[in-house]
């Protein structure tokens, strides 16, 4: 079976009238088209830099409030500037966007503008039969964009090109750290707080994200954890979103592989995120994660619940997020006392991590980033993560918080 | 549980307290006896208006009932208009002419009774103002300002609604990287407290025939802090205490459904509720919200979805003020509302519907006197059922709309410009929809003569039943998620909006909600009209740019200073609104919003 076609869709800076995408990109679902959602309020640079990481046909703006033309041909612009000319621009806006615009915006480099009237369906079946084959360029100039196009045939074939065909150097230089929980854990905001500390406390340092959303063979899919990660949309970070195209688990068939390509990349940090996953689930099975972490929210239901949650029994690091809800102290000593049975040394650390320069987002930055100790329990981990530096001259990057960092951490207290 | 499941518990109490007394009035023979007389004595107190032709009209138009239960089921249930639970009008008297004598009884005159004052003087009696409202906002402040000159020239009093454009509604100023293109589209740009100025020029800010309404939330306390110090630039500091305005700060529907939020939520709710706490008290004649039901209807949502999370909004903020220790009765009576109303039929009674819950969960729950309890509320016609397609049709739509929209009570309206769906709306376009308005209410006779035409039918009772049994379901169901706040945590609001927006358009295209013009009856020349579009120039652009440049230039120093006086003031536990007043007189928007989400963090979006 052919690949889903894969697309972009936003709404330009200023602009939250996100009605109309929202709509549109249900029926793109329905079409069976995979659409990487961006959200409202976006700069051009975001746009661009997310069609690239994600390696999308094209990208779909929905525009409403003024602006326009500068604005499409701006993206248009940037792609081609990055070599990604090839990834087509289409859009719409309603009434506010007139014919004589569209011609204007069409000589610019837009591929299509759909107007007010055009019904959702057909607005479907162009995307799928004009962007459903299109050819890709080879483009060696852009770094992201040649890792990105090799991320989709590594997709594309479910994984099984094996990592040979690619240029993947012997060592290892990337920490991986894999977050899995139930959906509405908060997984996918705690990450970006966590990204938001990577950033501020390694001036150098690059990270990946590879983030999941379920979906069924064959079928669309709504990739929509760009439109929260407010944090993650920096140069320094190369994020990439993937349906799991039928597989269960949490992860999609080609994640391993996927991991493997970024792995050995030059980023610092890989972030792997699964989707919402159930109580029996143990995603990490690869031998590609050096720290797993397991978010909670502490609404898990009754504390048997507890015992049948696998993922306790071997992730690294057991957050409960969401501690500012009334459960969250039963839960706490619950999942303390579970792990203390296990005698294996996991950590467990409170979050709230919707809440600005929140503590214990702090505190996990801190335990991921500390050199990681080879556990002295047994079978804790098939290997014990050993920090090495790209480049011997560097200074170790895993230093604890700086001052300023801790300073924050101070100030928030005495917010509480 | 929050208050809104009590606000549930008191609706349903009141509506059983009205079938006992219609009961008690039917079996208890001296309270059936008051009823009659009070019955009596209002029918004979309301005044007899004359239409041109010489026909005599009631002002009022009361059901025709001589039996104490149904008597007692019509005062108490719906209320006289201007009475509890005001089902039928916030205030006594709306949109009428003034009477040339009061041929009869005092009823909506109780100052004079006789209405000889005007007589008296040999003057006309003064005609109420207009309910009219013009919303502009346009490209540069001082573009805006002529905008307003223009619109009000023949308004005897001055209500300038404004809008602002996509920068300084995102709290982001004129010279940021990526945003040139979008200064002045949509709206006025607005970057420092000069703007502001320029923006009100040559309007007497604080004189009882004017008021200011500025369209904005995310940024809202610090344009408001911008309007203040404008003000007190042009009329000194004793003019706080007199602006009229409405600025409309409401963070929830923004959450849920307009997405214009630049701080956290519960940051923002902050900054809005120090503002609430700061206008109260030092500004008694200012709304310094606008419960806004309008952009949830537009984003999509139903009618009764619209007026149930508007509610629950407004209810949410109530309860977060008591928490704070501020009195009801300082805060509730400035409150006011504004929905949309477009061409479901739901739209016949969802306005009366609101005032009547919004009634009874202010005096029941929160204690409010009668001020704190009315439902006052601006309306716009719906701009999401205009359509490019044959866009003349457009000005019937907005005429039916405007009409429900009257025949609901509401206080003040604006009534949308047939362009809407191309562009910031055009003059010509804006005086048809103006005059739209003054020829229902001014040239036609249907609402000048009896103040409730066309009210209380069997048809609009039948709605008004079934849309307030819609509307407390949907508060059980915000309430089962844990309140307001709780539902917007778990996009409850979104996600239902979302999906009526999706079934909206599937409606369209599946022919089960016929749009004239584009689904139906379309015309073989689908042409787009050749409309003056109102496009900022780049000149003007740049303008904006050195403008705000030469700002902050000349205020570097003291801004950094104010900034740091800011930060300071919000990591404290005090009112962020004083500082921002400081803030203001030498920083730009753009530099204070930027400095409060270091502080605070950035607004993360939902989807």
């Amino acid at each position: 079976m052919a690949s889903p076609v894969r697309i972009l869709t936003a709404v330009p800076i200023c602009d939250g009238h996100d009605s109309a995408i929202n709509t549109i990109n249900l029926e793109f679902i329905r079409h069976g088209i995979e659409v990487v959602y961006l959200g409202f309020h976006r700069y051009v640079g975001d746009i661009v830099r997310a069609a690239i990481q994600e390696d999308v046909a094209a990208v779909g703006i929905s525009s409403y409030n003024g602006g326009h033309i500068d604005f499409f041909a701006e993206v248009v612009r940037q792609l081609r500037r990055a070599g990604a000319e090839d990834i087509a621009v289409f859009g719409g806006g309603g009434g506010t966007i007139t014919p004589d615009d569209a011609k204007i915006m069409k000589r610019k480099g837009v591929d299509q503008i759909f107007f007010a009237g055009t019904s959702l369906g057909e607005i479907a079946q162009y995307v799928k039969k004009r962007y459903g084959n299109r050819r890709k360029k080879k483009n060696r100039r852009n770094a992201d964009l040649v890792l990105a196009r090799e991320l989709t045939q590594i997709e594309d074939a479910r994984g099984k090109i094996r990592n040979s065909k690619f240029t993947i150097r012997k060592s290892r230089e990337a920490c991986v750290i894999g977050f899995t929980g139930p959906g509405g854990a908060g997984k996918t905001t705690l990450i970006d707080e966590l990204v938001l500390r990577f950033l501020r406390n390694q001036p150098g340092a690059r990270l990946a994200i590879l983030s999941h959303d379920p979906s069924v063979v064959g079928e669309g899919a709504l990739l929509g954890d760009r439109a929260t990660m407010i944090n993650s949309q920096d140069d320094r970070v190369f994020m990439r979103s993937m349906a799991t195209r039928g597989q269960a688990g949490g992860l999609s068939p080609a994640t391993e592989s996927c991991l493997a390509r970024l792995t050995s990349a030059g980023f610092d940090y890989v972030l792997l995120e699964t989707v919402g996953t159930g109580q029996e689930a143990l995603p990490f099975r690869g031998r590609l994660i050096d720290q797993t972490v397991l978010v909670m929210n502490p609404d898990y239901g009754a504390r048997l619940q507890l015992q049948k949650i696998v993922m306790l029994d071997v992730a690294d690091i057991v957050v409960v997020n969401k501690t500012d809800l009334d459960r969250a102290k039963v839960a706490l000593s619950e999942i303390e006392y579970r792990l203390t049975q296990n005698k294996r040394g996991q950590q467990l650390v409170a979050t709230v991590a919707k809440r600005h320069r929140d503590a214990g987002v702090d505190k996990l930055y801190e335990m991921l980033t500390e050199p990681v100790i080879p556990s002295a329990v047994e079978g804790s981990r098939g290997k014990s993560f050993k920090v090495t530096s790209r480049d011997a001259s560097n200074p170790p990057r895993f230093a604890r918080n700086d001052g300023k960092g801790k300073g924050q951490a101070k100030k928030q207290t005495k917010d509480n | 549980m929050s208050k809104l499941g009590a606000v549930v518990e008191a609706v349903e109490k009141h509506e059983k307290f009205v079938r006992d007394e219609v009961q008690r009035a039917r079996t208890d023979e001296a309270f059936g006896r008051e009823m009659l007389e009070r019955w009596e004595k209002i029918k004979s107190e309301i005044p007899i208006s004359r239409a041109p032709t010489g026909l005599p009209l009631p002002r009022l138009a009361l059901p025709e009932i001589d039996e104490p239960g149904e008597i007692a089921r019509y005062l108490l249930g719906d209320g006289l208009p201007g009475e509890f639970p005001y089902l039928n009008g916030a205030y006594r008297e709306m949109y009428l002419e003034p009477l040339p004598e009061i041929e009869t009884g005092s009823y909506g005159n109780a100052k004079s009774p006789n209405g000889s004052k005007g007589k008296k003087n040999g003057a006309k009696p003064q005609p109420p103002e207009e309910p009219t409202r013009l919303f502009s906002g346009l490209m540069l402040a001082e573009d805006t300002n002529k905008r307003f000159h223009f619109l009000s020239a023949h308004q005897r009093s001055k209500r300038l609604s404004t809008a602002f454009d996509g920068p300084t509604l995102y709290g982001i100023d004129s010279d940021a990287d990526g945003v040139f293109g979008k200064i002045g589209e949509g709206g006025v740009a607005v970057d420092t407290v000069e703007d502001m100025v320029r923006l009100y020029d040559g309007f007497e800010l604080g004189a009882p025939h004017f008021s200011a309404s500025m369209t904005i939330s995310g940024p809202a306390p610090i344009i408001m802090a911008m309007y203040i110090a404008a003000a007190k630039r042009r009329f000194g500091p004793k003019v706080v205490p007199n602006l009229r305005g409405t600025i409309q700060a409401d963070i929830f529907k923004e959450v849920q459904a307009q997405n214009e939020t630049i701080f956290p939520i519960e940051a923002s709710l902050r900054f809005l509720l120090d503002m609430i706490e700061w206008t109260a008290e030092k500004m008694p004649r200012w709304y310094p919200v606008s419960i806004s039901g309008y952009h949830i209807g537009e984003a999509g949502s139903t009618p009764v979805q619209q007026a149930a999370y508007t509610l629950s909004n407004g209810f949410a903020y109530v309860e977060m003020l008591s928490a704070r220790g501020v009195p009801v009765d300082q805060f509730a009576p400035r409150l006011s509302f504004f929905l949309d109303c477009g061409l479901d039929v739901e739209y016949i009674a969802l306005a009366r519907v609101s005032r009547k819950i919004w009634a009874i969960g202010m005096r029941d729950v929160f204690g409010a006197s009668p001020r704190g309890q009315m439902f006052k509320l601006h309306t716009q016609t719906s701009g999401r059922s205009l359509i490019a397609a044959e866009f003349k049709n457009n000005l019937t739509r907005t005429a039916t709309e405007l009409m429900l929209a009257y025949m609901n009570g509401t206080n003040s309206c604006h009534s949308n410009s047939a362009d809407e769906p191309f562009t910031t709306p055009s003059e010509e376009w804006i005086r048809l929809a103006a005059h739209g308005q003054a020829i229902l209410l001014e040239e036609s006779g249907i609402f000048k003569h009896t103040m409730n035409m066309l009210s209380g039918s069997p048809g609009m009772k039948a709605v008004e039943r079934a849309v307030e049994k819609a509307i407390l379901d949907e508060f059980r169901e915000i309430e089962s998620l844990g309140g307001v706040m709780g539902a917007v945590e778990n996009r409850y609001q979104r996600s239902q909006i979302q999906n009526a927006a999706h079934r909206y358009e599937e409606q369209i295209y599946n022919g089960t909600r016929p749009i004239i013009g584009l689904t139906r009856y379309r015309s073989p020349e689908d042409e787009m009209p050749e409309i003056e579009l109102a496009r900022t120039p780049r000149a003007k652009q740049e303008l904006q740019v050195r403008r705000l440049k030469a700002f902050k230039k000349k205020n570097a120093a003291k801004a950094a200073q104010a900034l740091d006086q800011l930060s300071e003031v919000v990591e404290s536990c005090e009112n962020t609104f004083p500082a921002l007043l400081e803030a203001v007189e030498v920083c730009s928007l753009g530099q204070i919003s930027d400095r409060l989400q270091e502080v605070v963090g950035r607004f993360r979006p939902m989807v």
